[in-house]
């Protein structure tokens, strides 16, 4: 099974592509001369300091890094804002992320440079740590059932479908042959056992 | 790794038989094996043994531990011991019971509740080990203790663990892009590097 998941985001990286096209508020704060067209909503030549516009994360995240004077001083999307992350804290389980943002955690690695309290580096770790016990879960007991990985975030999709994968293949080989080893009749019976997967018992 | 893979390795553990027939011994890459004389016991992989049985060329003498009481104390271990694994009596103990269980049911003296133990043993370990996994997870802790686990074990927590803790790993990494003022995201589009994909 190769690694491939434990990428590093490269230049060809469509997943990368698409999550760093995502548009944050910011505000400029130096003149702007000849790009006009930045702010579609006038029609001068150049962006006045002070224009409050949506720019592409990888716009604004190029030009914070290069350490010259920043054009443009960004804000939180409001997914990672203190009201969102109060819901991801409470219960990041109950949350359907795919609807926060396809790409939480990519998306979240280039905003957290925007947070200089670092309390977006800590929510998407929580976030992740507290929703792995759910992907694991879904991955390991969930039958070809596409719905399941409706709430999850691209990252956490993947993870879900090689776990989800290697489990079926598991559970073949356990199955494989007519050779079943069979929970006893009384352990399904009681449901003692929490996750009775009634694949494994027929 | 497959569950396959793990079994082909599985099925090198020796095993003895009793041979119903008599031949010199047979030279193979992996090892000799034999030479075979009816009813005198002798040594030979799992694949040979259950190869030879399904031609009834020979009984299967199941291995020590797969017997009714071994294997419930064991159980009884397993049980009690709630957060380590209790070691095994063998490496492959999941691959031998379900391969002699299926090819040679009728060389194992209760075959029936060996099968029910063996799969009762299982489905604790793997509980534990789902349990740890996450708490593992959780706690960020830098490492876990996966003594005495066997390969079909720790094959089962492949590629979900190895994944998430590199993801994990990854957003750990990128921390600080402003606040120490670096250059942190050198791997976008102004970086052109070749690796992963």
């Amino acid at each position: 099974m190769s690694l491939q998941l434990s990428y590093q985001p490269n230049y060809y990286s469509i997943d990368d592509i698409l999550a760093s096209q995502e548009r944050v508020p910011c505000k400029v704060l130096q003149n702007v001369l000849g790009m006009g067209k930045l702010n579609p909503s006038a029609e001068d030549k150049d962006v006045k300091a002070g224009t409050e516009l949506e720019l592409p994360v990888w716009l604004v995240a190029s030009d914070c890094s290069i350490g010259r004077q920043p054009i443009f001083a960004p804000e939180l999307p409001k997914i990672y804002k203190e009201a969102y992350r109060e819901i991801l804290k409470a219960d990041a389980t109950a949350v359907d992320l795919h609807k926060f943002n396809v790409y939480f955690y990519e998306l979240g690695a280039y905003v957290k440079q925007f947070d200089r309290k670092d309390d977006v580096h800590a929510i998407l770790l929580h976030t992740f740590t507290t929703r792995f016990r759910l992907i694991m879960d879904l991955a390991h007991n969930s039958e070809s059932n596409p719905t399941v990985e409706q709430k999850l975030d691209m990252l956490e999709r993947r993870i879900y479908r090689v776990g989800h994968s290697a489990r079926v293949k598991l559970n073949s080989w356990l199955l494989e042959s007519g050779v079943q080893l069979q929970a006893a009749n009384m352990v399904t019976n009681h449901r003692k056992r929490k996750r009775v997967d009634d694949d494994l018992f027929n | 790794m497959d569950p396959d893979e793990v079994e082909f390795w599985g099925e090198k553990s020796p095993i003895q038989i009793v041979p119903t027939f008599n031949s010199p011994a047979i030279y193979l890459i992996g090892g000799d094996v034999g030479p075979f004389r009816a009813t005198i016991p002798c040594r030979v992989p799992l694949w040979v043994a259950l190869s030879l049985k399904r031609q009834q060329y020979c009984k299967i003498i199941p291995p020590e531990w797969m017997d009714v009481d071994t294997l419930t104390e064991l159980r009884r271990q397993e049980k009690a011991a709630s957060s380590s694994f209790v070691k095994m009596p063998s490496e492959h103990y999941m691959v031998e019971a379900k391969l002699l269980l299926g090819g040679a049911a009728d060389d194992v003296p209760r075959a029936d509740e060996v099968k029910t133990i063996v799969k009762d043993i299982w489905d604790n370990r793997m509980a534990k080990l789902r349990s740890s996994m996450d708490s593992m997870i959780r706690n960020s802790s830098m490492y876990a203790a996966v003594d005495n686990l066997t390969l079909m074990e720790i094959n089962s927590v492949r590629p979900i663990l190895p994944h998430a803790l590199n993801q994990l790993y990854r957003m750990k990494m990128v921390k600080r892009g402003l606040s120490q003022g670096s250059a942190t995201l050198t791997h976008t589009r102004t970086a052109v590097s070749f690796t992963g994909s």
